[in-house]
């Protein structure tokens, strides 16, 4: 149990470090990245519960609480097999103190325990923050009081602790596949991005099919009831919570069987795993042909864009806004008549534009291609450092790639907004204007984020791209810009048209110039002094 | 070719990690600079690479100062960290490329160079796999090659000889010979004395950040051997 308190005790420490930055040396920046952590935390839980809120407004009066917690227990699954399956190939099969642990006088199974529970506590945060406030949101809106006994907290707790151990068996096995797939395909990123592609278009698709749900609630909640049959196990919690003790003990059971299963089954084959997931060796088969010259910038260009493409674990994470952008326009052309039916029912174009601008924003804020690149450069840093390049056009390039992605994506998906709704030639410049200015923000913000808040001894990518600070402050901080902009909007037009749609641009604009300033006089002595 | 005057670091937190070393290296000298674990060697590399950066004196590598030309003294010098990391996302050869696009070297003249200093390392048959596949040996072996194809002014290197094969060791000896042959100057950490002794001109050794003796290999070592030399110097006999 000591050996095994003390491996975890690694693991945990190494991913609260990274997403606090509190390993730095200055006390300030601790400070600054806990409490930045405190509050995206804050802002989960209100999100979670004005969600679970909504739900159960409309399914209490039918006496189906149950199907918010069925639902809130989807997203928590979906949530923490998105953030902790990609992160598992880096940290259980590919971690750099693999070596080192597998060397120690610790058995493979405690070793992969260890691991796995590390895995677990970070998916029963998501856990934690999805079905606690769905809990507080049924114990004031049910009518038969159930909330306000001792027992549905106790179960309630329960689940909240069961649920994480499907989620990590689930993220292990996905993790172990994709490990697999990389080590057996001779062009192992090609192969990780196919599995992670189709992986992401499952969840995209059970979104939709959820959301679909969600639209016939009202209508027919017995009937989604009846649907839901392939989350027997999520049912099962639902009415467990609610009171079920025999449904709540099958529940469990289903979560700890496959944890159990996960930990005893793959670490009795850690090592073994391990070793052939690593196995890759040098071909000797190269014949050298005539080589061709580049620029410093397309050669250093060229070099952000090979570990983009080349790294799963950044292309489809901070990848999936340009894709989402894409998506976005074709979706809006597609579905053009539903948007103009929405638009004539909101009174026209203009009051839909924010909606369309603040699409385009977010799928920007989910790109933060720029930010970790400081930290994914880490031990290779002194490649760049001794290269003769100044710090400033190091920054540039990084920020231009992120733009090079995102600015073309945002005027496809501008303009195809425009076409779809209609927008008068004004009103669909502003779109574009606005979305621009954004994404040139953006890029500029994230590098800061990068610069100010740098993992360069970060153990694997996957800390860096999916636990650092600096992604998770280039992702909500300008989610809340955009928030500041609607209220601008809103505040604008209660003086004039013009005025509604000046005043974001304005703000979009200040934001842009003021970080692209800062960076430019800051960055290279930021750079200078990692 | 390179000047160090009253060089001094101090990490944050106080610790004085080189105190006011000064030392010249002359075109055509391979200067050979030793001392104990921790001693400040590593330190002074990455400086005079404009890796890192430092509290006092200056750095002049062929008449550009470190600290005010950065790019212009990088542009004549290759550095060779001791355990040199590459991106592991490209192949071999994508890297040799990479680093010849940063120096500007043209097309044809870097053909040449990795023709010749890989089939020398015996690595150009790999060159085609990813970073990420090759053992210890083959990542230095391709950092040193990405060096020599730079044909640098000043060859920078930190214990050049750890993780090589012997042909491997053998061939970069005669490499730096010619190197230094051309006018170029190399400056290099080692912990192998015998080697130092036989191939350095010149040789310094640090001792508590601090330069204990310097001069001619021949003169430092006199009648005795290096082994003999730098432990007393330690005090360590």
């Amino acid at each position: 149990m000591k050996k095994f308190l003390a491996l975890l005790k690694v693991s945990v420490q190494s991913m609260l470090l990274t997403s606090t930055n509190s390993r730095g040396k200055s006390r300030k920046r601790a400070v600054t990245g806990l409490g930045a952590v405190v509050g995206i935390a804050c802002l989960g839980l209100y999100l979670s519960g004005l969600y679970s809120f909504l739900l159960m407004q409309a399914l209490a009066p039918v006496h189906m609480e149950i199907l918010v917690f069925v639902f809130m227990g989807i997203a928590a699954l979906l949530g923490g097999l998105l953030f902790t399956a990609f992160a598992v190939k880096g940290v259980v099969f590919g971690g750099k103190d693999n070596d080192l642990l597998l060397s120690m006088p610790v058995s493979t199974t405690l070793l992969m325990a260890s691991r796995l529970t590390a895995i677990y506590l970070e998916n029963l945060l998501f856990s934690a923050f999805i079905l606690i406030p769905a809990g507080v949101v049924c114990t004031m809106l049910t009518q038969s009081g159930v909330g306000y006994s001792l027992l549905f907290w106790v179960r309630l707790v329960l689940a909240v602790l069961a649920l994480p151990l499907l989620d990590t068996a689930l993220s292990v096995l996905l993790g172990a596949l994709i490990a697999a797939l990389s080590a057996r395909v001779s062009r192992g990123a090609l192969g990780q991005n196919i599995v992670m592609g189709l992986f992401l278009l499952s969840i995209f698709y059970f979104s939709f099919h959820l959301n679909g749900m969600l639209g016939g609630l009202a209508a027919d909640p017995d009937g989604v009831k009846a649907s839901l049959f392939w989350a027997a196990p999520l049912l099962w919690m639902g009415e467990g919570i609610l009171g079920n003790w025999g449904l709540l003990l099958a529940f469990v059971l289903c979560c700890v069987i496959p944890f159990a299963l996960v930990v005893f089954g793959l670490g009795r084959v850690y090592r073994q795993a391990v070793t052939a997931f690593a196995a890759r060796s040098a071909q000797s088969t190269y014949r050298l042909s005539a080589q061709s010259a580049s620029s410093q910038k397309k050669a250093l260009l060229r070099k952000e864009a090979q570990r983009f493409f080349g790294t799963p674990m950044y292309l489809w994470n901070a990848g999936l806004g340009p894709m989402m952008l894409l998506a976005a326009g074709v979706a809006s052309l597609v579905m053009r008549d539903s948007l103009m039916e929405f638009a004539a029912a909101a009174g026209g174009a203009l009051p839909v534009l924010p909606m369309a601008a603040g699409v385009l924003c977010f799928c920007l804020c989910v790109s933060p291609i720029a930010a970790p690149s400081i930290s994914l450069e880490g031990k290779y840093l002194w490649i760049l450092r001794e290269a003769p390049i100044g710090e400033g056009a190091l920054i540039w390039v990084k920020v231009g790639f992120q733009l090079l992605l995102t600015l073309p994506c945002t005027v496809a998906a501008g303009v195809c907004i425009s076409a779809a709704l209609r927008l008068p030639l004004w009103q669909g410049a502003a779109l574009l204007a606005a979305a621009l200015l954004f994404a040139v923000g953006h890029a500029a913000f994230g590098m800061l984020m990068g610069l100010t808040f740098p993992k360069l001894d970060a153990v694997n990518e996957t800390v860096v791209i999916k636990q650092s600070l600096a992604v998770t402050l280039s992702m909500f901080v300008p989610m809340a810009a955009i928030g500041a902009a609607g209220g601008l909007y809103w505040l604008g037009g209660k003086l004039a048209a013009w005025a509604a749609l000046a005043l974001p641009l304005l703000l979009f604009a200040l934001l842009a110039a003021a970080c692209t300033a800062v960076l430019a006089r800051r960055g290279p002595a930021m750079l200078r002094a990692l | 070719m390179l000047r160090i005057e009253h060089y001094s670091k101090t990490y944050p937190g106080g610790r004085r990690a080189v105190d006011d070393l000064s030392l010249h290296v002359q075109p055509g000298e391979i200067y050979g600079f030793i001392g104990h674990n921790g001693a400040g060697k590593t330190t002074t590399l990455r400086a005079v690479a404009g890796v890192m950066d430092f509290t006092e004196g200056t750095i002049l590598i062929d008449g550009h100062d470190i600290k005010q030309d950065p790019v212009g003294a990088k542009r004549v010098t290759a550095f060779l960290p001791d355990n040199p990391d590459l991106y592991e996302f490209m192949k071999g050869i994508d890297f040799l490329n990479f680093i010849a696009d940063l120096y500007d070297i043209p097309a044809e003249q870097r053909t040449a160079g990795i023709a010749q200093f890989g089939d020398a390392f015996e690595l150009t048959g790999n060159l085609g796999s990813p970073i990420g596949s090759y053992s210890h040996g083959m990542r230095q072996k391709l950092a040193l090659i990405s060096a020599f194809i730079r044909r640098p002014r000043l060859l920078i290197l930190d214990e050049p000889f750890v993780g090589l094969d012997p042909a491997a060791s053998h061939q970069m000896k005669g490499y730096l010979a010619e190197l230094c042959q051309g006018g170029s100057a190399v400056f290099f950490s080692t912990h192998v004395l015998e080697v130092a002794e036989k191939l350095c001109h010149k040789i310094a050794i640090i001792k508590d950040g601090r330069l204990v003796k310097s001069g001619p290999t021949a003169e430092l070592v006199g009648d005795s051997s290096l082994e003999d030399v730098f432990l007393e110097l330690e005090g360590e006999k």
